[in-house]
């Protein structure tokens, strides 16, 4: 069985038309065909780019900056994991999406375990974040560094679990291993590669559930990644809202 | 015992009070709205009902002996009225209790609720302004966002007046407020005073914002907007404000002190033309003298903190000129060593600049060119026009004209028109006579 995840990616909606987009019928519909047959495991709206946060550490320091990780014109807006046993059943799972009316999926295998089924109760009083963890992609990694990073990743894994801060995440397949779907009128286009030729990809991503910003800003700054790549932080989008 | 109402000017000189109260009071109030309402919105739209009442009802019934307190008063009230009256009245008093103070339970009786929300008492208002400016300046926002939030919220001024002081359209700087507004709500942006740990750089980020509204108003040229050129007393007047609130950080009163010596030389900065007079050049006998006494104090009970800091570092050096009754006399090298310890703490190339120039006073041209070719050989400060200006200034005054004719020249490819464009021609006539 291979894991994968998809990532949801449209032009940034504005407020309103993100209103629609809840509650359209035909992603009520996707979500039903996929979810009780065990094929969707885990997934969320999030907020557009323009409540994201990035944060990386330079020669010790921390710096935040309002805003995605790149300025692209297309910005994720969501994402899914799905479990198929290949990377066709993916793409095909990700060609009904209604997304594709106003933007592309790209999808890419899982390399880590899937989310724990099902996944736990959101505590009372917390914000949930997606964390994206990106990478340059001409970032060069000594044998050292990638130890560094591995046992690193490890640790922050396990004291972040601990604490409650991390509800789960996994690194990603590199952006050659990447589909990406549009659709062109009636046509579906299958791509290989990413859904934006940025300078930074995505290598992985956590789901954290903090108690405000600054909180995901401490957690996110601990993950060795900040110190070689950058770290978005982007909020679920919460049902209770507009 | 209220002043009792005047016969003729009532509503002007009353006017004169609520502007006078409305500096002081409008952030304090929206402040403590915000924390208790968790709605920024509201809080700014019951301040801004506060202030109408005392517009209608002091003319005619007086100043109240307290403003401040009648405007908190009413403003709260207001925002009971609405929060009762308000759509989702269930589950906005559930967020309401949840936010309340002093660990309200349930929130059935609506009265109870707001009663806990609202201490009754009018005294005690505690002043909740710090936590505002921390939240309005904290970095997961951008920059213009954390200017334009601190001036809306704290100083007061109207989304127009914001936009006209950045010289951007009215729609543009409400759609910054909103989105502003909806990154804190939607990111989880706290509303709150940072922890301890976070304090120091926090901070700095806070007195950042300050000063870019300074320089905002300071550098704004003759025949702008009144509302531009007035950001810097906004600027001043909010650093004082976190001189109180935070009167252990030297840093803050290095800041203001360093703001009150810029502009404590307001009026001899520009000639009749426009341009700027540079500081050997300008008229000492239009500097405000008691503004410059105000910050020299601010600035000895900071230095008192033996906490060093940036902004200590340049109100030292800025008081330094303030300070000399005439160009000749000023301490050239004192400012050279404020320079020097301002250097190791910033590592910054303009203030190795600048740390030159002052060398260059205090130890001769020569001296001072040395320095200058050093930070040129570095390839820092590439097309910055003071490098090639400064360059050309030391060498001509070492004689050597040729040499700073050509240096003239590549500083005025560098510079547009404009003030600086004509005062570096001129020194270019000058060396090439």
């Amino acid at each position: 069985m291979v894991d994968v995840r998809q990532t949801a990616t449209t032009p940034d909606l504005d407020h309103e038309m993100g209103q629609t987009w809840q509650h359209d019928a035909s992603l009520t519909a996707w979500l039903e065909e996929t979810i009780p047959s065990g094929v969707n495991l885990q997934g969320s709206r999030l907020r557009p780019s323009s409540d994201a946060t990035t944060v990386r550490s330079r020669q010790g320091e921390l710096i935040v900056t309002d805003g995605p990780f790149a300025e692209t014109k297309e910005q994720v807006a969501g994402y899914d994991v799905l479990e198929c046993p290949d990377m066709d059943e993916a793409v095909r799972w990700a060609s009904k999406h209604p997304t594709l009316l106003a933007g592309a999926i790209e999808v890419r295998p899982l390399l880590d375990s899937p989310p724990p089924m099902p996944l736990p109760e959101q505590k009372e009083g917390t914000l949930r974040y997606m964390m994206l963890v990106c990478l340059g992609e001409d970032f060069q990694m000594s044998p050292q560094d990638q130890s560094e990073i591995g046992l690193g990743t490890d640790a922050w894994v396990k004291e972040m679990d601990g604490r409650g801060a991390r509800v789960f995440g996994s690194r990603i397949e590199g952006p050659d291993r990447a589909r990406t779907v549009r659709r062109n009128g009636t046509d579906l286009l299958v791509t290989d590669g990413p859904f934006a030729e940025t300078k930074e990809q995505v290598a992985g991503f956590d789901v954290l559930e903090c108690t405000d910003l600054d909180e995901a800003l401490e957690v996110a700054a601990n993950h060795p990644m900040a110190k070689f790549g950058l770290l978005e932080l982007r909020p679920f989008w919460r049902p209770e809202e507009p | 015992m209220s002043t009792p109402p005047l016969a003729t000017n009532a509503r002007e000189s009353t006017q004169h009070v609520v502007a006078t109260v409305f500096r002081d009071e409008w952030g304090r109030i929206v402040a403590a709205l915000i924390h208790r309402t968790g709605d920024w919105d509201l809080a700014e739209e019951c301040a801004q009902d506060a202030f109408t009442q005392a517009l209608a009802h002091w003319p005619s019934d007086g100043v109240p002996p307290r403003p401040g307190a009648w405007l908190m008063t009413v403003a709260r009230n207001r925002a009971i009225d609405r929060l009762r009256h308000g759509s989702v009245r269930a589950a906005k008093l559930r967020q309401i209790a949840a936010l309340a103070p002093s660990g309200a339970t349930g929130p059935d009786e609506e009265a109870g609720v707001t009663d806990q929300l609202f201490p009754s008492e009018d005294s005690a208002v505690p002043d909740e302004r710090l936590r505002l400016i921390f939240t309005c300046c904290h970095p997961a926002m951008g920059m213009e966002a954390r200017v334009a939030l601190t001036l809306r919220t704290l100083a007061g001024l109207t989304t127009a007046e914001i936009a006209r002081a950045f010289l951007v359209p009215e729609t543009t700087m409400s759609k910054r407020l909103v989105r502003a507004k909806q990154k804190i709500a939607h990111a989880g942006i706290p509303y709150r005073v940072p922890p301890v740990s976070a304090l120091p750089q926090r901070t700095s980020g806070v007195l950042a914002v300050l000063y870019l509204l300074f320089n905002e108003g300071y550098s704004a040229s003759a025949g702008t907007e009144l509302v531009r050129k007035s950001l810097c007393d906004d600027a001043v007047m909010l650093a004082g404000v976190l001189t109180k609130l935070m009167p252990e950080e030297p840093e803050v009163k290095g800041l203001l002190a360093l703001m009150m010596f810029h502009r404590s030389r307001q009026a001899a900065r520009v000639d009749e033309q426009g341009d700027l007079v540079t500081l050997d050049a300008q008229d000492r006998a239009q500097w405000d003298q008691a503004a410059i006494e105000q910050a020299k104090q601010v600035l000895d009970e900071a230095w008192a903190k033996n906490n060093p800091g940036p902004y200590q570092l340049q109100a030292a050096i800025a008081g330094c000129h303030a300070l000399a009754p005439q160009a000749e006399v000023t301490d050239w090298p004192r400012i050279a060593k404020l320079y020097d310890q301002l250097l190791e703490m910033t590592g910054s190339p303009v203030v190795e600049l600048n740390r030159a120039v002052a060398v260059a006073m205090a130890d001769g041209p020569a001296v001072g060119l040395a320095l200058v070719n050093e930070l040129e050989a570095s390839g820092a400060l590439q097309n910055y026009y003071l490098l090639a200006a400064t360059r050309a200034d030391l060498l001509r005054r070492l004689g050597q004209r040729a040499e700073a004719a050509a240096a003239y020249r590549e500083a005025l490819a560098l510079v547009a028109t404009g003030p600086e464009q004509r005062f570096l021609a001129a020194r270019l006539a000058e060396v090439t006579r």
